[in-house]
C-alpha cells in the first residue's frame, strides 16, 4: 500500500477517538431502558437516514457485491434500484411511518417485542427473538471477519488479534450508550462511507475519460468476458445476462431480489423507525436516504464493473484476473493502485466505517433480543441496563465464536443468506401486523414458521451455493442437491418468501371471515 | 447506445435508481411538516 502505516494509524486514532467521544455522548443521554433500547423515540431525521443507511450498507455491500460488479456488470444497478424503492421509499413510506405509530403506543421496544404486542402473542415474541439469536450471529460474525481481514494487513495485525480488537472497540460503545450510542457514531461512519464513495466515484469517471468515454470502453471488453462466465449466460459488463440462464437467475434471484427485498424486514432496520419522535422525522429521513443509498450501492456497482476497463488499460487484463480470482480483492486492489494515497485513506476509513456502523446495529438487536424477548420476556428486569448489557456481551461472544469457525469467503453469501432468512420469516407477518385491523396470530405464527422451515430445507437440500458447503444433503441422501437445474441456482428467498406469503394471505382472510383467533390492534 | 451502454435494461436501471433517488428527495420537502395520514394532519 502507498500510504505508510503512521499516517494510516494516525487517522485512524482520530476517528476512534471521535467514535468513542459520540459513544460517550450516548452515555450521557442514556438515563433509562427507553433510551438504550429506541433512542428515547426522539431520534433526528438526518441521524435516522444516516443510521439506517450506514447499517444497512455493510462493507459486504461495497466490497463484496463491487466485487460482484466487477464479475459480472452493471446488471447489479438493479439491486440498487430495489435498495432505494424497497429499502428507503416503500420502507419508510408503507412500513416506517406505521412502525412509529404502533411501536410508540404499544409502547414496543425490540422488533420481536413489537410482533407479540401487535398480535398479543408471547409466541410471536419468542419465535422471532430465537430467529434472531440463531439467524443474525452468522452475518455478525461475517461482519466481523470482513473488517478483521481489512485491518490485518492494512495495521499489519494479526488476524486473531484484528478481529478481537474490532469487536472491542464497537462492543465498547454500544455497551455505554446504547441504541442513542450506535445511531451517533452510525451518523458520523454514514457520512465518511459518503464522502468515500463520492470521490471514488468522481475520480473512477475522471481516469477512465469521462462517463461515455469509460462506458463504451467497457462494452468494447465484451468478448474478453472468461468462457466459464459466457458458457452460463454472460454477455457482457455492460449489459443483462441471457434470460434465463444461470448466471441470470444467481444475478436477479439471490443478487436482486434476495438483497433488496431482504432489506424491509430487517429487526436491527426496523427498530430505527421507533427511534423517530414522529411521521415528521420519517418524511425528512427519506429525503437523506434515498441520494445516500444511490451513493453506496450505486457508485460501488458502476465503479467494481468500470474497474475492468482501468485493469485492462494497465496491464491488458480484466478485474477479476487481476485479483488473482478472488472477487473480494477486486474494488481493495483497484482502490490502492489507482487512486491517490490521500483517497486510499479516506477509503479505508470508509470500509472502516461501513463494518462498524452495520456491526454496532447487530450486536445491539442480538443482545436486545436475548434480554427482552428470550430470557427476560415480560419480565421486569429484562428492561434494566444491565441486563441489556449483560444479554449484549453474550452474543458478541457468541457471534466471536463463530467467526474463528467460519471461512473468510462467507462475507458476500452470509449477508444474502440473512437476508433472506428475514424476509422468509418476517416480511408477510410484518407487512399485515401493522396494516391490518384484526391480525390473525394463528396465520402470523404458521407464515414465520413455514417461512423459516422452507428457507432452510432449500438451503440445505436445493441452493447448491449453500447445500454443497454445508453438506448436509450429502449426508443423508449421497447427492449434493436434492433438485437438478434450474433450481440449484434459484435463491431459497424465492420459493420460501411466497410460501409464507400465501400462508400469512389465506389464514389471515379465513381469520378475518371466521373472527376466530384474530386479535383488535388497541386504537 | 446511451452513454456508452447499449442494453436498454441496463440503461433503465440507471435511469430508475437514479429517478428513485430524486422522487426520495422531492418525497422528503413535500412532505418536510407532514405528519402521517393516521395523525390527521
Amino acid at each position: 500500500m502507498a500510504v505508510d502505516t503512521l499516517t494510516l494509524t494516525v487517522l485512524a486514532a482520530i476517528y476512534i477517538a471521535v467514535t468513542f467521544y459520540l459513544g460517550y455522548l450516548g452515555y450521557k443521554k442514556t438515563k433509562c431502558s427507553e433510551d438504550y433500547l429506541v433512542a428515547g423515540r426522539s431520534s433526528h431525521p438526518i441521524i435516522i437516514a444516516l443510521s439506517y443507511g450506514a447499517t444497512f450498507i455493510s462493507t459486504s455491500a461495497i466490497v463484496g457485491f463491487g466485487g460482484a460488479a466487477a464479475n459480472l456488470g452493471m446488471g447489479l444497478i438493479w439491486l440498487t434500484v430495489l435498495n432505494i424503492g424497497i429499502g428507503i421509499l416503500l420502507a419508510f413510506v408503507v412500513f416506517g411511518k406505521k412502525t412509529r405509530e404502533i411501536g410508540q403506543r404499544l409502547s414496543a421496544i425490540t422488533f420481536p417485542d413489537l410482533m407479540g404486542k401487535i398480535y398479543k402473542s408471547p409466541a410471536l415474541q419468542y419465535i422471532s427473538g430465537f430467529i434472531i439469536i440463531v439467524g443474525m450471529p452468522l452475518y455478525t460474525a461475517a461482519i466481523l471477519i470482513g473488517g478483521a481481514r481489512f485491518i490485518e494487513p492494512t495495521f499489519n495485525m494479526e488476524y486473531t488479534s484484528a478481529l478481537l480488537i474490532f469487536a472491542a472497540i464497537v462492543a465498547i460503545y454500544v455497551f455505554f450508550g446504547g441504541l442513542i450510542a450506535v445511531m451517533y457514531t452510525d451518523a458520523l461512519q454514514g457520512a465518511i462511507m459518503l464522502i468515500g464513495m463520492s470521490f471514488l466515484i468522481v475520480l473512477t469517471y475522471v481516469y477512465l475519460g469521462g462517463i461515455t468515454a469509460a462506458n463504451t470502453a467497457l462494452t468494447n471488453m465484451a468478448d474478453m468476458v472468461p468462457k466459464a462466465l459466457a458458457d452460463q449466460g454472460m454477455t457482457g459488463w455492460t449489459s443483462m445476462p441471457e434470460l434465463g440462464s444461470p448466471i441470470w437467475f444467481t444475478l436477479i434471484t439471490t443478487l436482486v431480489l434476495g438483497v433488496g427485498i431482504g432489506v424491509l424486514a430487517q429487526p436491527q432496520l426496523i427498530v430505527r423507525f421507533m427511534t423517530a419522535k414522529d411521521g415528521k422525522s420519517l418524511n425528512r429521513a427519506v429525503l437523506v436516504g434515498g441520494p445516500f443509498i444511490l451513493m453506496m450501492t450505486g457508485v460501488a456497482f458502476t465503479v467494481g464493473a468500470l474497474s475492468n476497463v482501468w485493469f485492462y488499460q494497465q496491464d491488458g487484463t480484466i478485474a477479476i484476473t487481476a485479483a488473482g480470482g478472488n472477487v473480494d480483492a477486486i474494488i481493495p486492489l483497484f482502490i490502492t493502485q489507482a487512486m491517490p494515497d490521500i483517497f486510499v485513506v479516506i477509503f479505508l476509513l470508509t470500509l472502516l466505517s461501513a463494518a462498524m456502523s452495520t456491526l454496532s446495529g447487530l450486536f445491539h438487536a442480538m443482545g436486545t433480543a436475548l434480554v427482552c424477548d428470550i430470557w427476560g420476556r415480560g419480565r421486569e428486569c429484562a428492561l434494566s441496563l444491565r441486563a441489556n448489557q449483560c444479554g449484549l456481551i453474550v452474543m458478541i461472544i457468541v457471534s466471536l465464536v463463530i467467526a474463528f469457525v467460519l471461512p473468510g469467503s462467507i462475507i458476500a453469501r452470509a449477508t444474502a443468506m440473512f437476508m433472506g432468512l428475514c424476509a422468509s420469516a418476517f416480511l408477510p407477518a410484518f407487512a399485515v401486523g401493522v396494516y391490518a385491523r384484526t391480525p390473525s396470530t394463528r396465520a402470523a405464527i404458521w407464515s414465520m414458521v413455514s417461512g423459516t422451515a422452507v428457507w432452510f430445507f432449500w438451503t440445505a437440500f436445493v441452493h447448491a451455493a449453500e447445500a454443497k458447503p454445508l453438506g448436509i444433503c450429502q449426508a443423508l441422501t449421497g447427492q449434493v442437491t436434492l433438485l437438478g437445474a434450474p433450481w440449484t441456482v434459484i435463491d431459497p428467498l424465492i420459493i420460501a418468501l411466497p410460501v409464507s406469503a400465501v400462508i400469512m394471505a389465506v389464514m389471515q382472510l379465513r381469520s378475518a371471515r371466521e373472527q376466530d383467533g384474530a386479535v383488535e390492534v388497541p386504537a | 447506445m446511451i452513454l456508452g451502454i447499449p442494453d436498454l435494461q441496463i440503461v433503465i436501471g440507471y435511469g430508475l435508481a437514479i429517478g428513485l433517488a430524486l422522487a426520495c428527495i422531492v418525497y422528503g420537502l413535500l412532505n418536510w411538516n407532514r405528519e402521517g395520514e393516521e395523525d390527521g394532519s
